[in-house]
């Protein structure tokens, strides 16, 4: 029996779906070695190694970290600078709890071609979500396709992980990306702002800049998890063929070649480049998800990095 | 230029169509294979690039249905047999003779002349111009026309590939006369003659029309020696001995010494050397020749291992005459001359048979008719009739006469070997009337008194008088006579049994009934073999050993016989640098610049297949696509 099998409501119905292949019990181990990690974390005050994004009163200095860029210059610890030559970030203690969404792109491309992205996806989501609930914050789940949301209630507590299992093993993907419209109705419903943790693959066809600035304009932290499967770059195609896109059935002829070929795996280069820089500029956290990474290891440079966790 | 394959009008509706063929499969859009990809837009950023250049594209793909179409343009022309106008009509016609004889085996060109002559013949066909047509004739002791009169050079090629060279001499005047025949009504016609000039000038010569005389000589020497004749006879009065004789030549400027070998049944059996003077020719005897059964053979060769330059007629071959017991009826009131006869001869199975008794049971090789003339039996072999009755026999009698002897006689028939019936005297008989066909052996003034002949595949033998009327049965002629009858009906006469000669139709007795017979060769091939008159005729062209299979399968007959090429004129293969033909001496052939064809087409089919190279690498390489 694992830990987490304490924490399971004793009267509650059984959630077969919880125990699906996606969380089984291997999954469910290494959710708790995250649990331990996150908590060992917090006991060496660690906890705040994201860059702090509170201003005003009633926030109390906790620590200190290695500036990045994006960070905002008016919080570097100039005197350290001046003493020591290093560049560090003043970091402050929030004294409210944190509303965690988990924005989750459920578009057909996420799972195209039996892609590991949308089960890599809900497990970084069930991980991070698991970690925010032992912390006691505020965690909501909405999954978003075609300009909708499916949202699973703002819960907390670490018990509520197996509703959280439950809602993200009932999701599929389907349908085409449309951040904007997804995350405007998000905007609009939840008035409580906090940190949204967007999970997707950035295939928009309007444009991936669109979904997070809706968040950054809207005062929501956004912190970008991009699901990144190479395969998607390097099909194994030649000859004449028609592309068809799997969201949106736009078509293609295409005669493919060595060339096109290498070419494509440059497009793809660059827009990943693309969006890591637009983030980067515009101060968002950003993570490159590859469906090769183990999930955990993912969750822990999410957690070393800092800016998931306050 | 001028078309001279498919007309222009066909050529056109060929074109059109299958350009309209090309351009539609052109216009037709490939159905590709459709593949999803989970983001298109990262396709289109790709070839953005290239539709930046689309105008680019799509001149290449104009520029590939161009390439297409200009191949479909050069095919029809190709179909065209486009010719350069001069050109047409003007072209020659030639009918090259190759020498197929014995001679142009012989080796001092290499590998041998007729090889030297065939390569002569492939550089005139290669060098044929547009519009040059060809025959190619073998020209041995039957000329054979081996190819059509063709421009095609594939065709002509494998034509002279086809010759070889046979044991016999070549026919010239005949090869000349299928060579006229041919070139009737052509224009610019020439004859080609490819030989060693080993030829006999054909008498009368053959009008050769218009056509012009050409004569491409091969050979270098003509150091020859030649076996010109082989037998081998059994002695008449012992038939269990063996007589040889040989017949050399030295056909060299220079006196020889040879050595001849005498091989039986495959092993030497005696060898003996031999000078032989320049041009000389020598007979030799090997009496009393042992260790052979079945089959001889002579060897003929330099004393010092040389090689002369034709081993074609170094090599000769005889079969042993088959020595077997002949079966031999008489059917006699009583004839003690007669029997006595044939107690002279220990291998004969003689049988008596009162003429009551006729016919016996059984099979015999001939029967002695004497004073009778039943209907005679299937199996009664050659028929001798001793002064027949007026009716039953084979040949009407005329008159009677009286007092007569024989005035004239054919003094090679084997009847009358060894004979002189000039003396004989009858005392009476009768004159016979024989039927054309039949063959008058002897005769006196007063009418033919001894005919031979064949009735329904029998031969027989008549003799127009009872032998006891006359002296003949006192003389040593009449046993001879007898034996001779017999001989000549079982084919163990006592001759030399000399081999057939290559280059003549060879008629080989065969068991009588026989309708057709298969003949295998000395290389071991086999072919049947048409009867007449009870032989197997054939046209034979190899030296060697023959076999002869006859006669249904309850009474299969098996003949074996030797072939030799016998032929002094074909062994002075001295070469001849000139042909002269009817006080016309010929004229080197003109050899075109070989290897090179001037036809337009094969050029065309040529730009056809480089274009469609050139196509094929672009399209994979994707410069048109």
């Amino acid at each position: 029996m694992g830990l987490l099998d304490l924490l399971r409501p004793r009267k509650a119905a059984p959630a077969p779906a919880a125990k699906s292949e996606l969380f089984d019990d291997e999954f469910q181990r290494k959710l708790e070695m995250l649990a331990l990690v996150s908590r060992r974390v917090f006991s060496g005050r660690q906890r705040a190694e994201r860059r702090s994004k509170k201003k005003g009163s009633g926030v109390e200095f906790a620590d200190h970290r290695d500036y990045v860029p994006g960070d905002d210059i008016r919080s570097v610890d100039w005197n350290v600078y001046h003493r020591f030559g290093r560049l560090l970030v003043r970091l402050y203690e929030e004294e409210e709890d944190l509303s965690i969404y988990f924005l989750l792109d459920c578009s057909a491309s996420m799972g195209f071609a039996g892609s590991q992205k949308f089960d890599q996806a809900r497990r970084l989501v069930a991980s991070l979500a698991y970690v925010g609930l032992a912390n006691l914050d505020r965690v909501t789940v909405l999954a978003m396709t075609e300009g909708t949301l499916e949202r699973l209630p703002t819960t907390r507590g670490k018990g509520r992980i197996f509703t959280v299992f439950r809602f993200l093993s009932g999701l599929l993907p389907g349908g085409t990306t449309d951040l904007a419209e997804s995350l405007r109705a998000f905007a609009a419903q939840h008035k409580r702002r906090g940190l949204a943790v967007l999970v997707s693959d950035f295939y928009d066809p309007a444009g991936f800049e669109h979904g997070i600035n809706v968040l950054r304009y809207e005062g929501f932290e956004p912190y970008v998890i991009h699901l990144v499967d190479r395969r998607e770059a390097e099909p194994e195609l030649d000859g004449d063929v028609l592309v068809v896109d799997c969201e949106t059935g736009d078509e293609r002829e295409v005669t493919v070649t060595p060339g096109v070929l290498a070419r494509l795996g440059s497009a793809y280069d660059r827009y990943l480049g693309d969006i890591e820089r637009y983030c980067t500029q515009k101060r968002v956290p950003y993570l490159a998800a590859d469906v090769t990474v183990p999930f955990d290891e993912i969750v822990l440079r999410a957690l070393r990095r800092g800016g998931f966790l306050h | 230029m001028t078309l001279a394959g498919l007309p222009l009008a066909w050529l056109v509706g060929i074109g059109a169509g299958a350009a309209a063929v090309t351009v539609l499969l052109y216009i037709l859009k490939l159905r590709r294979r459709p593949v999803a990809v989970a983001f298109a837009p990262l396709w289109h950023r790709v070839l953005g690039d290239r539709d930046a250049s689309r105008l680019f594209s799509k001149l290449r793909r104009w520029l590939s249905l161009a390439l297409q179409l200009l191949l479909v343009l050069l095919l029809c022309l190709a179909l065209g047999d486009p010719r350069p106008s001069h050109e047409l009509g003007s072209g020659r016609h030639l009918v090259l003779l190759i020498d197929a004889s014995a001679s142009m085996q012989a080796t001092d060109e290499k590998p041998t002349r007729l090889d030297a002559a065939k390569n002569v013949a492939r550089k005139l066909v290669r060098g044929l111009g547009g519009s040059d047509r060809a025959l190619v004739v073998a020209m041995g002791a039957v000329p054979v026309p081996l190819s059509t009169m063709s421009d095609e050079a594939t065709e002509l090629l494998a034509a002279v590939d086809r010759v070889h060279a046979a044991d016999t001499r070549a026919d010239l005047g005949r090869a000349l006369e299928l060579a006229s025949d041919a070139l009737h009504g052509l224009p610019n016609g020439e004859v080609v003659v490819l030989s060693d000039g080993v030829l006999t000038p054909p008498e009368p010569p053959p009008d050769l029309g218009g056509a012009a005389l050409r004569f491409a000589p091969v050979g270098k020497s003509g150091k020859n020696l030649a076996i010109t004749a082989f037998s081998v006879r059994r002695y008449p009065l012992d038939k269990s001995r063996l007589e040889v004789m040989t017949e050399l030549a030295n056909l060299d400027s220079e006196r020889a010494e040879v050595e001849l070998s005498l091989f039986g049944d495959g092993a030497i059996i005696d060898s003996e050397r031999l000078v032989i003077e320049p041009g000389a020719r020598l007979s030799r005897f090997f009496p009393d020749v042992g260790g052979a059964r079945h089959a001889l053979e002579a060897r003929l060769r330099y004393a010092d291992g040389r090689a002369d330059a034709l081993p074609a007629d170094d090599r000769a071959y005889a079969l042993v005459p088959e020595r077997r017991r002949a079966k031999v009826l008489v059917v006699t009131p009583g004839n003690t001359y007669l029997e006595a006869a044939l107690l002279l001869d220990e291998y004969l199975d003689v049988t008596d048979l009162k003429p009551s008794q006729y016919p016996p049971r059984g099979a015999f090789d001939a029967t002695i008719f004497d004073g009778v003339a039943p209907p005679p039996a299937d199996a009664s072999g050659g028929l001798v009739y001793l002064n027949p009755p007026a009716e039953g026999g084979p040949v009407k009698l005329g008159k009677t006469i009286t007092g007569f002897g024989f005035d004239t006689w054919d003094k090679k028939s084997p009847l009358l070997r060894f004979i002189a019936p000039g003396d004989v005297q009858v005392a009476t008989g009768h004159a016979l009337d024989p039927s054309p066909g039949d063959k008058i052996v002897g005769a006196s003034d007063d009418g033919p008194i001894l005919v031979a002949g064949n009735r329904s595949g029998r031969p027989f033998v008549v003799l127009g008088f009872d032998p006891r009327q006359s002296d003949l049965v006192l003389r040593p002629a009449w046993p001879l006579f007898v034996l001779n009858a017999i001989d000549s009906f079982s084919e163990s006469d006592t001759s030399y049994v000399s081999a057939y000669r290559t280059g003549e139709v060879w008629r080989v007795p065969v068991p009588p009934g026989a309708r057709e017979a298969e003949l295998t060769a000395p290389d071991g091939s086999t072919h049947a073999v048409p009867v007449e008159d009870g032989r197997a005729v054939t046209f034979g062209d190899h030296a060697g050993f023959y076999r002869l299979t006859s006669g249904s399968d309850a009474t299969r007959v098996v003949t074996e016989f030797a072939a030799n090429l016998s032929d002094l004129d074909e062994s002075r293969i001295l070469p001849h640098k000139t042909l002269t033909v009817a006080s016309r001496q010929a004229a080197a052939p003109a050899v075109g610049s070989g290897g090179v064809r001037r036809e337009v087409w094969l050029w065309l089919l040529a730009a056809v297949l480089l274009l469609s190279v050139v196509e094929w690498i672009t399209y994979h390489r994707r410069v048109t696509v």
